[in-house]
């Protein structure tokens, strides 16, 4: 590999490295969060994420059932072909989503309370 | 030696070849947090496709892969985003070797190629179910895509450095 191969993709790690960081940074907060669940940008529900919930969403496309435990949310059962929300890891900081693509479904923590 | 049907010839191999890598990677689920990741595979017939048969022929070799491997891999909504992905990717891709010509490497075309892969899916993503909140998303794909897309921009290197040395390509009329 030639230097400046080199310099560009070291270049390129710390731009996505550091823009991981500072998306946790400013996200950060001491304030209560909550999870927006919405589809198609239209919000369906909203949670308060410390209190423990399960809830199923159905409509014509499908269900996802949500599940809302020990501070961190995530999709448990999804009727979807791919499964790609059930596999993703839970979330529990703010802008951290689950989305199911073939729902158009969204799952997010915001700061505030519902 | 007739070049039409050669390249066309050519222009099959790497879409069957490409078919092939995608199914491949299919079965090779990686083992991430980040879902949805791929190893980009067939990104290496394209990175070949474009450096032999240039961007207008590697416009159909994507397209045709892409509507081939949703058709009989993937559901039907999955055609959409690899679509979006690889568009951007190609275009990103067949812009740099414009620009940068014999002086471009190919390592660095592949890792932006990926980069914009994933750039052009979270947009068509972000489009569809209607949200803004998917950067964090995509700065996680960002950084897997780096190695990734250094891994297949090795790879096309070596096949392009070996497949120059036969005579398969001095038949395409094209350097």
């Amino acid at each position: 590999m030639k230097k400046n191969e080199f310099v560009i993709i070291i270049g390129l790690l710390a731009v996505s490295l550091i823009g991981i960081a500072a998306f946790y940074f400013f996200a950060a907060t001491d304030k209560p969060l909550s999870v927006r669940v919405s589809r198609q940008g239209e919000v369906v529900a909203v949670f308060p994420l410390s209190e423990d919930h399960t809830e199923t969403f159905t409509d014509t496309s499908g269900s996802n059932t949500l599940e809302i435990s020990g501070g961190t949310a995530k999709i448990i059962e999804a009727d979807c072909p791919d499964h790609i929300c059930v596999k993703t890891h839970p979330i529990s900081n703010p802008g951290e989503t689950i989305v199911c693509l073939p729902h158009k479904l969204v799952v997010e923590v915001i700061t505030g309370e519902s | 030696m007739h070049s039409k049907a050669y390249r066309l010839v050519i222009l099959s191999l790497y879409v069957a070849m490409a078919l092939i890598l995608s199914y491949v990677e299919s079965l090779i689920p990686l083992p991430l947090p980040i879902p949805g990741a791929k190893i980009g595979l067939p990104n290496i017939i394209t990175l070949v496709s474009l450096l032999t048969l240039g961007w207008p022929l590697t416009l159909l070799v994507v397209i045709a892969r892409i509507l081939l491997s949703g058709f009989l891999f993937g559901g039907g909504f999955s055609i959409v985003y690899s679509l979006g992905g690889g568009l951007l990717s190609l275009l990103v891709m067949s812009l740099l070797l414009y620009f940068f010509k014999d002086r471009g490497s190919i390592i660095l075309i592949s890792v932006f190629g990926a980069i914009s892969h994933n750039l052009g899916q979270v947009i068509v993503a972000a489009i569809v179910v209607q949200t803004t909140s998917l950067l964090l998303y995509f700065l996680f794909l960002m950084l897997l895509a780096i190695p990734t897309g250094l891994f297949i921009g090795i790879t096309a290197r070596e096949l392009m450095r070996l497949l120059s040395k036969t005579t398969i390509f001095s038949k395409l009329n094209r350097p």
